[in-house]
């Protein structure tokens, strides 16, 4: 049986391959996306080592240099921003983020988001790979899913299913096993500035809510690492262990993964009340911003472009060791 | 379907990317293995097998007979299709059988030829560039085909000037492949070798004639298992690289760097014969411009080619990096095939200063392949050497034996390249 959906726009019941809406004629099919780093490998610029204008992907087929990436790239959908920065100390970026939206029937209500932020484990070949593929395949099957029904905690379980599969075959070409980590969140607005945020993780990126304050910051996710296993276990945060610990991770996607990395329990719903912002990061950020309010401090009373591009430069002034991603979603903004 | 998929080729590289500041020298071992599939198409064949019939052959009688049964022992094993010729080789050249051209091995014909072959009788010098220049005008008529030649001798070249010969084996590269065999020990390895090594073949000693038919019969047998006619290898470097050398390394090592020929947009080929169900390692070493600490550059595009058709690729890619941990690493594998091919040269160096009475020289020499030979796990060539010299168990230093078996040097010599393979980790 194929599944049914609605229109998003009228109401229509419509099959989930159907590239229009009967009803109303609404494309059903291209949900608006984005999905950084962009260009990663492939463009026509000539080489800026040796000039040589002759079309290549990776490496000039005349000086042999890799083509540099660039620092960083930026993408906004609707009101969201999202950026990736390759940092000072990484050569390359293999963090990666993508972001779907879906418009809502009802004008008056901002569109359903789904988001995604994916940070490539450096110990594993082409990681970055593994962060692009997870990260979109996890959007595209967020979107899918809410199109058909609006149960988030299913929608976000199909994501994190399909950014498994994606990110476990990202390196079968090479031979490789790239892994990533993946934090995602899909919201839900609804009337009255108010909006439902379900989250997804695995691994140590992270998802927060920032409401304006005074309403306190907090984190959303629960990292998947070996410093969170030893905080629960009641250890100092401060301790010795737990610093050693802190990026090493208890779960990823990737080839040499589980069939199911994610725990049931990192999926969660809440419902929030803006002003605020729900905040998506790699740890490239929170290494240098390890407290939810001081990271809703540079979010707070800025547009959601000042706020992504503060953070990240935030990040690189205390030493950018690591690639920074962030995607900074506006809750109860006037659009 | 595309004859890279009818002939597994997987072409992997192993160095240490990461290079110092300022550092330009890239190493790696490029390994090329092929899995010819048994579907894929046969090629055509040609064989050719020299029977040296100088009248030295006849010294003993038991010589010339044991060659004949060689012979014979390499026509069984011929595959039905396969085209063939045997010639008779002594100051001139001559067709035993087919009496012209080549025949097409059949039952009947491998019995002809077995006849033909039987009734040969020394009767003169030897002149191997003849007998190359015979082969090639023969085997030119089968274009594209696996061609390959047995060459048996028991003398030294002397119906010609080296120069002479130089010039045939010259005109005979890439025309077809020789595995060269001397009987006895009154021939010169370094004459053989040097066919063998232009016409990417083999040479060894085999020094008591009743050995000589299981040998042919079993390089017929590995030259029937060869079915992709000819590859070769294609380097591209970066402008202002310059490749240093690209050396054969496994099975034997085999110094290809001056058989390049220009592949235009900046690569080189390099001719790697035909090939069965085998592997075979490369070490390449490449110096490239340096680059900025934190960039990368593609230091060598490393292609495995049939014709035009690119069946396998490897890349050498180069990092420059500020961590001298990183960058003082050398891959164990460039270590040791670097090893194995200092290994062969001071063996053979050893061997010549031996023989031109430079004792300090040569003791020198054979001991630091010694312990070359002992650290690397080559117990082929230890073994080998151990007939050379004396080891002083104690000390490590070595000794020239007094009395060496001129069969038991030669062997030494003709073997010096074969290579071990990189020990598994334990």
């Amino acid at each position: 049986m194929t599944p049914e959906a609605s229109c998003p726009q009228c109401d229509t019941v419509v099959a989930q391959t159907d590239r229009f809406c009967e009803g109303c004629g609404a494309s059903l099919a291209d949900a608006p996306r984005v999905a950084i780093p962009r260009h990663q490998h492939g463009t026509d610029a000539p080489c800026p080592d040796c000039g040589n204008a002759a079309a290549f992907d990776e490496y000039c087929t005349v000086c042999g240099h890799r083509r540099k990436e660039p620092d960083r790239d930026e993408a906004t959908l609707g009101a969201m921003v999202l950026i990736t920065d390759r940092g000072i100390e990484h050569s390359h970026n293999e963090d990666a983020a993508a972001a779907g939206m879906l418009a809502a029937k009802d004008a008056e209500i901002p569109d359903v988001i789904a988001v995604a932020v994916c940070d490539g484990v450096s110990s594993s070949a082409e990681a970055h790979r593994a962060a692009v593929a997870a990260s979109t395949a996890g959007v595209d099957a967020m979107l899918a899913a809410v199109a058909v029904s609006k149960k988030p905690r299913a929608a976000m379980l199909a994501g994190l299913e399909a950014a498994t599969a994606a990110a476990a075959s990202a390196g079968t070409d090479s031979g490789s096993a790239p892994s990533c980590t993946y934090t995602a969140a899909i919201v839900i607005p609804t009337a009255g500035g108010t909006a439902q945020v379900t989250v997804g993780n695995v691994g140590d990126s992270r998802s927060y809510w920032l409401p304006e304050p005074p309403a306190p910051a907090r984190q959303l996710t629960v990292d998947d690492s070996l410093a969170q296993e030893l905080i629960t276990a009641g250890a100092s945060a401060d301790s010795e262990a737990v610093r050693r610990g802190a990026h090493t991770l208890t779960r990823w996607l990737g080839a040499d993964s589980d069939p199911e990395p994610w725990s049931e329990s990192s999926v969660q719903t809440i419902t929030v009340t803006g002003p605020g912002t729900v905040l998506l990061c790699s740890d490239g950020l929170w290494n240098y911003l390890p407290d939810a309010a001081d990271i809703a401090r540079l979010c707070s009373g800025v547009d959601p472009g000042a706020a992504a591009r503060a953070l990240t430069e935030f990040a690189l002034r205390a030493g950018g060791q690591d690639n920074i991603t962030v995607a900074v979603i506006p809750i109860g903004e006037d659009r | 379907m595309s004859s890279a998929e009818r002939h597994g080729i997987s072409v992997d590289v192993d160095h240490n990317p990461y290079l110092a500041e300022g550092s330009g020298t890239v190493d790696a071992i490029v390994s090329v293995t092929a899995d010819v599939a048994a579907t894929a198409a046969e090629p055509d064949r040609v064989e050719a097998i020299i029977i040296d019939c100088s009248t030295s052959m006849q010294a003993p009688i038991e010589k010339f007979e044991a060659a004949k049964r060689a012979t014979a022992a390499a026509i069984m094993e011929l595959v039905d299709g396969t085209y063939f010729t045997i010639v008779d080789g002594t100051e001139k050249a001559a067709s035993v059988y087919p009496k012209e051209g080549l025949a097409r091995a059949s039952t009947e014909t491998k019995a002809a030829a077995m006849r033909a072959v039987d009734g040969l009788r020394p009767h003169g010098g030897t002149a191997m560039g003849t007998w190359l220049a015979h082969v090639r005008g023969i085997v030119g008529q089968r274009k594209g085909a696996i061609t390959h030649a047995i060459l048996l001798t028991d003398g030294k070249d002397e119906h010609e000037t080296p120069e002479e010969l130089g010039a045939e084996i010259g005109l005979s590269e890439g025309e077809f492949t020789c595995d060269c065999r001397g009987v006895g020990t009154d021939w010169e390895v370094d004459e053989l070798r040097a066919i063998s090594t232009a016409l990417l073949g083999s040479v060894d000693i085999v020094a008591d004639p009743e050995d000589l038919a299981e040998d042919f019969a079993s390089m017929m047998k590995a030259s029937m298992g060869k079915s992709i006619p000819d590859l070769t290898l294609r380097l591209w470097t970066p402008a202002g690289a310059t490749v240093e050398f690209v050396k054969q390394v496994a099975p034997t090592v085999e110094d290809l760097t001056h058989r390049r020929s220009d592949g235009g947009n900046q690569c080189g080929v390099y001719p790697l014969g035909s090939w069965g169900n085998e592997d075979r390692d490369y070490h390449i070493q490449v110096s490239v411009e340096p680059a900025a600490v934190g960039r990368e550059k593609l230091a060598a595009r490393v292609s495995v080619v049939a014709g035009e058709e690119v069946l396998g690729e490897g890349l050498v890619k180069a990092m420059w990096t500020a961590d001298t941990a990183l960058s003082a690493q050398i891959s164990r594998r460039v270590a040791h095939y670097t090893g194995q091919a200092e290994l062969a040269q001071a063996v053979q160096e050893g061997l010549s200063a031996r023989k031109e009475g430079d004792v300090k020289v040569a003791t020198a020499k054979l001991q630091r392949a010694m312990e070359l030979a002992v650290e690397s796990g080559n117990d082929g060539t230890a073994k080998l050497l151990r007939g050379v010299v004396e080891v002083d168990e104690r000390t490590g230093t070595v000794q020239l034996r007094r009395d060496v078996a001129a069969a038991d040097e030669m062997a030494l010599d003709a073997r010096s390249t074969r290579t071990a393979r990189v020990r598994k980790e334990s």
